[in-house]
């Protein structure tokens, strides 16, 4: 025991105990210290000492190998990471750059002027040229039923009636 | 005040992982530790291994050393690796008893006993109640001051002083 403690142990014994009965209780832990200190415990051995130490460096190596291993993982997850969300916000971006939006695809379908028009036989065109076509063809039709062409009416008339299709199909088809 | 600053600039060392202030450490405490663990257990063979355990253990415990007394930081580690000892011999004891009856184990625990009791305030210590030899053991051989004690032991000092000098009484009585 150090000096201090011992000197502190009337005092500490004081708090609990009288004076006297305090004096004799430090008086008795210092005789039973005392004999402690002439009967002292085996050494450790040499070999021992020895062994502890080497043992004490492969817990250290262990310590920093797998604190290596953690410091490589959290890399690779880190970058794995970062990947993963540059990947992410690059498709993103890609197919915002490239997708035409759902508005735009609406709008392809009709034209804005003739969605707007308020007569869409006069807008449009292709329904203005169809609808000539037709009246035109409608118009020799008649003409072949008065009778007042001279050519061969009945070849005429086929020849008419697919035109017509065809007109009607191209007209379908864009 | 120099010893003091060179225990703090030894832990530091242990802190970043340096073999050679762990040496150190072992050079400075394992004779008190070995003592220590000797006294309690009474076995040459369990003390060199606890001893090794405390070193091994320290490796993975320096980190929650936030200074203070080391002392007391180490003998409360090695107090809890006492325990967990006896908490494992205790097991053993039951498996043991399950097996063997009481009439061979008390035979075989006695040939055991005598043959590692080499010395007379070891065969006295072992006479005293478990909770008063760590503690008797614990002021010897930590150094502690008896608030510290108190400490460890989650106790008041006016209990520690109390068992203290009871039980130091009695192992004068013991040794005549």
């Amino acid at each position: 025991m150090n000096g201090k403690n011992q000197e502190n142990l009337r005092e500490l014994f004081g708090r609990f105990f009288e004076p006297e009965e305090a004096a004799r209780a430090a008086e008795d832990v210092r005789r039973a210290e005392q004999i402690l200190r002439e009967n002292p415990a085996p050494q450790p051995d040499e070999r021992l000492i020895a062994n502890i130490k080497f043992k004490v460096e492969e817990a250290l190596a262990a310590r920093q190998r797998a604190r290596a291993r953690w410091s490589v993982a959290y890399r690779v997850a880190v970058a794995a990471a970062v990947i993963i969300i540059v990947a992410i916000v690059g498709t993103a971006v890609f197919e915002r750059g490239t997708r035409p939006s759902r508005n735009v695809q609406i709008a392809s379908i009709i034209p804005t002027a003739l969605w707007e028009s308020q007569d869409i036989t006069a807008d449009d065109a292709d329904l203005v040229i169809l609808t000539a076509e037709v009246e035109q063809i409608e118009n020799e039709v008649l003409t072949l039923q008065r009778g007042e062409t001279k050519a061969n009416g009945e070849r005429v008339l086929v020849e008419l009636e697919t035109e017509l299709v065809e007109v009607s199909g191209d007209f379908w088809k864009g | 005040m120099a010893k003091r600053d060179d225990l703090a600039e030894i832990t530091s060392g242990c802190k970043r992982g340096d073999a050679g202030c762990f040496a150190k450490i072992v050079d400075m405490y394992a004779s008190r530790c070995y003592g220590y663990f000797y006294r309690l257990t009474g076995k040459r063979d369990v003390s060199d291994d606890l001893l090794s355990e405390l070193f091994v253990k320290l490796t993975e415990k320096i980190g929650s050393y936030k200074g203070g007394s080391f002392e007391g930081w180490l003998f409360r580690i090695a107090s809890n690796i006492f325990h967990d000892y006896l908490r494992g011999k205790q097991r053993r004891t039951r498996m043991l008893d399950a097996r063997k009856t009481r009439l061979e184990s008390e035979i075989t625990e006695s040939k055991v006993s005598g043959a590692e009791m080499t010395d007379r305030l070891q065969i006295q210590v072992e006479r005293l109640d478990a909770d008063t030899r760590e503690l008797i053991m614990l002021r010897f051989y930590s150094q502690l001051s008896f608030k510290e004690i108190a400490r460890i032991r989650s106790e008041p000092i006016g209990t520690t002083l109390s068992k203290l000098h009871r039980g130091l009484k009695r192992l004068r009585e013991l040794m005549g």
